[in-house]
């Protein structure tokens, strides 16, 4: 790999929502252990497509450049994957950029995730500590118990088990992995806990649990390498057991 | 998501999902299981038909444990699938085939099962009826297509009713349900092969 001359890349241009969308393909010098980002940025210095027609820069979004933020998810090479630790060396080339498709389009490679965050305020993910005066110190989290809840705490809302899920479209209302783990994170949290009710029932709704399809293909699409799918099957069982409960306490 | 709770939607969505098995999943078994007596030839066979069909009730039990829960299945099912997509370029995973071809065999079962019932339920019921009918190879094809594809159906959807049921929570004990399911798929299919060539004769 480390005599290619060259990197080309294949992007998919939009200039906005309602606008046509077309390919342009650009070719840059290759410098080794690029990113996809670097990429991006070699052609916004000089935003001159392969065939030397001069161009606009491709718009694109990132931030913490460590796979910590999630703002620079993009589909490379038909997955979602952030531009950051996408490496130049690992992909197949031409290197095809496009934006996800399960959030609406701002420009080029920029979509708008806000649905993600309005599916964590549906679910309450968070806990709430508010009070008028001090509540004092929470009960304790078992070690065992914080270990394997850390990992779900590293979501970063990056949209990429959206992005492969199946029942995520336009047509279905789920709202996707990334926001029912984090029941299970709030709900496994002493604290959180006290509001679990809250979440589950949020949970039993439409677009809720039930419409996953299992596919698993979140679980596979994570970065971050959180276990979707065994949040997906404990919260079925915590579910169920609530709306059983919740029946028959009617 | 809305913000009215609709108290009925993850209701409905379990019984969707506990109808595959009861009373459909034990029925499928069932009827493959007592079509072996075919294997005895059309004599026995017919005989064993007009004693089910003579059973005092057999309209209400057919009412109640094969034509309704069979179709509340198949069309809330048909909705599940009009909600899905099929991303199986990008994603090429073997559970996300699997996903595909449940919705794909939920489908052709659905149309099997209306002209299987059609054809032998309403129509003439006996053991030269259906050989006629598997003596041409389209209705070979229709009917073996239509045993595997309602016996996957089945058995996949066995695997995710233990993940609906919160049973099978990690990806190991996911991964024995599917191995074990593996062979109740084989031995169903052996069964359901079994039942067209005893008509073939």
């Amino acid at each position: 790999m480390a005599e290619q001359k060259t990197i080309r890349l294949k992007i998919r241009r939009q200039d906005g929502p309602n606008k046509p969308f077309h390919w342009e393909e650009f070719e840059i010098a290759y410098r080794e252990k690029s990113n996809v980002i670097s990429c991006l940025m070699e052609i916004q210095k000089n935003p001159v497509t392969a065939s030397g027609k001069k161009t606009t820069p491709v718009v694109w979004e990132c931030n913490c450049l460590e796979e910590v933020c999630g703002a620079c998810t993009m589909n490379i090479n038909g997955q979602g994957k952030q531009a950051c630790s996408a490496l130049v060396d690992q992909l197949k080339q031409p290197i095809v950029l496009e934006p996800l498709t399960k959030f609406p389009l701002v420009r080029d490679l920029m979509v708008d995730r806000q649905i993600m965050f309005d599916h964590l305020k549906t679910v309450h993910a968070w806990i709430p500590i508010d009070g008028t005066y001090n509540l004092g110190s929470g009960p304790r989290m078992p070690e065992v118990k914080r270990q394997w809840a850390y990992e779900l705490s590293k979501c970063m809302t990056c949209g990429c088990c959206m992005e492969a899920c199946p029942q995520v479209n336009s047509r279905s209302k789920f709202i996707g992995p990334s926001a029912i783990s984090q029941v299970r994170l709030f709900n496994t949290h002493p604290t959180g806990e006290m509001n679990k009710h809250e979440r589950l029932a949020a949970l039993l709704d439409e677009g809720g649990i039930a419409d996953c399809g299992n596919s698993q293909n979140c679980v596979r699409a994570c970065p971050k390498e959180i276990p979707l799918t065994t949040s997906l099957a404990d919260l079925n069982r915590e579910t169920n057991k609530f709306a059983l409960d919740q029946w028959l306490r009617k | 998501m809305s913000t009215i709770q609709s108290p009925y939607y993850f209701l409905v969505r379990r019984v969707h999902s506990i109808l595959g098995l009861v009373p459909i999943g034990f029925f499928l078994t069932f009827h493959l299981i007592l079509n072996l007596t075919a294997l005895g030839g059309a004599k026995q066979y017919d005989l064993i038909i007009s004693t089910m069909q003579s059973f005092p009730g057999i309209f209400i039990i057919e009412l109640v444990v094969i034509f309704i829960p069979i179709s509340v299945h198949a069309i809330y099912g048909t909705w599940v699938v009009y909600t899905g997509q099929v991303n199986i370029l990008s994603y090429k995973y073997a559970r996300n085939w699997f996903y595909i071809i449940q919705r794909i065999s939920g489908l052709y079962t659905f149309v099997f099962v209306i002209i299987h019932v059609y054809l032998l339920r309403f129509g003439e019921a006996n053991f030269s009826a259906l050989s006629q009918f598997l003596s041409q190879p389209l209705g070979l094809i229709f009917y073996l297509l239509g045993v595997l594809f309602s016996i996957f159906h089945f058995t996949n959807g066995l695997w995710a009713f233990a993940i609906t049921w919160g049973l099978t929570i990690g990806p190991h004990s996911q991964k024995v349900w599917l191995y074990t399911l593996g062979v109740v798929f084989v031995l169903l299919s052996a069964i359901g092969m079994s039942d067209i060539f005893a008509f073939l004769k």
